[in-house]
């Protein structure tokens, strides 16, 4: 049983060490791959959104910082495209 | 391929654009990368919609960014809603509805879909050289999805540099 045990942890510890190369090789180094887990992996969704969904209304602030407006209200006779995005 | 500036350059008679201010990606106290220290892109995370605004002017005077543009509050309700972060494309048709969707960035940010998708409706509008980079001023930073690339640059996940 003991020696059972000793395979398996053996085993998952391979499996992390695998996990945490291919994570390092995937975003660029080991600080890269915990920066990835910590800051972007909590943040980043498929969402639930499929081609054919109500588009969502969301309000936004102009670059002027004092008036808004919503994503709906530039929905007129042309298809809308949405760039998302941040400068970093 | 070719870059959402320049897309919006070609099909900007065609199409309304929209760009959407969202949390940094990259700020200089969460995952920080390399490029954004080469490329002099190094910002905190907002914690305030002003600083949100003086971001998107840095970013929107800098690169003389000409679609039309708007800044998520601080609820980041567009980004709930959209997915979004942190580079996110999507076309919604005239009768409000997702026409095209794409994948989730940086890996599946992919501005060639949102050519294709309008180059079927609209036509394909062709370059011939780089030289047709049009308005943009900088060489891309592969770290943000809206830094205008030159033109044929590949959008590169960010996290690959």
């Amino acid at each position: 049983m003991k020696r059972l045990l000793k395979w398996i942890a053996g085993v998952l510890a391979v499996l992390l060490l695998a996990a945490f190369g291919a994570l390092c090789y995937m975003a660029g180094s080991p600080k890269d791959a915990y920066g990835m887990v910590r800051y972007a992996l909590p943040h980043m969704h498929r969402g639930t959104l499929k081609v054919g969904s109500d588009a969502p209304d969301a309000r936004l602030l102009a670059l002027d910082g004092t008036s808004h407006f919503h994503i709906r209200e530039r929905l007129g006779a042309r298809p809308l495209v949405l760039v998302f995005g941040s400068f970093t | 391929m070719g870059d959402v500036v320049q897309i919006y350059n070609d099909y900007k008679d065609k199409a309304d654009f929209l760009t959407v201010y969202v949390r940094e990606a990259h700020p200089t106290d969460e995952w920080q990368m390399k490029s954004n220290v080469k490329d002099d892109v190094c910002y905190a995370q907002p914690k305030t919609l002003e600083q949100r605004v003086a971001i998107a002017k840095d970013f929107t005077t800098r690169f003389k960014f000409p679609l039309p543009f708007g800044i998520d509050e601080m609820a980041n309700a567009a980004d709930s809603a959209y997915a979004a972060w942190p580079e996110r494309l999507y076309v919604i048709d005239e009768t409000g509805h997702v026409a095209y969707r794409g994948g989730m960035g940086p890996f599946h940010y992919k501005p060639a879909e949102l050519r294709d998708w309008l180059a079927a409706k609209y036509g394909a509008v062709k370059h011939d050289s780089a030289a047709a980079a049009g308005p943009t001023t900088a060489t891309h930073s592969a770290a943000s999805a809206l830094a205008p690339a030159t033109a044929g640059a590949p959008v590169a996940a960010s996290s690959t540099k």
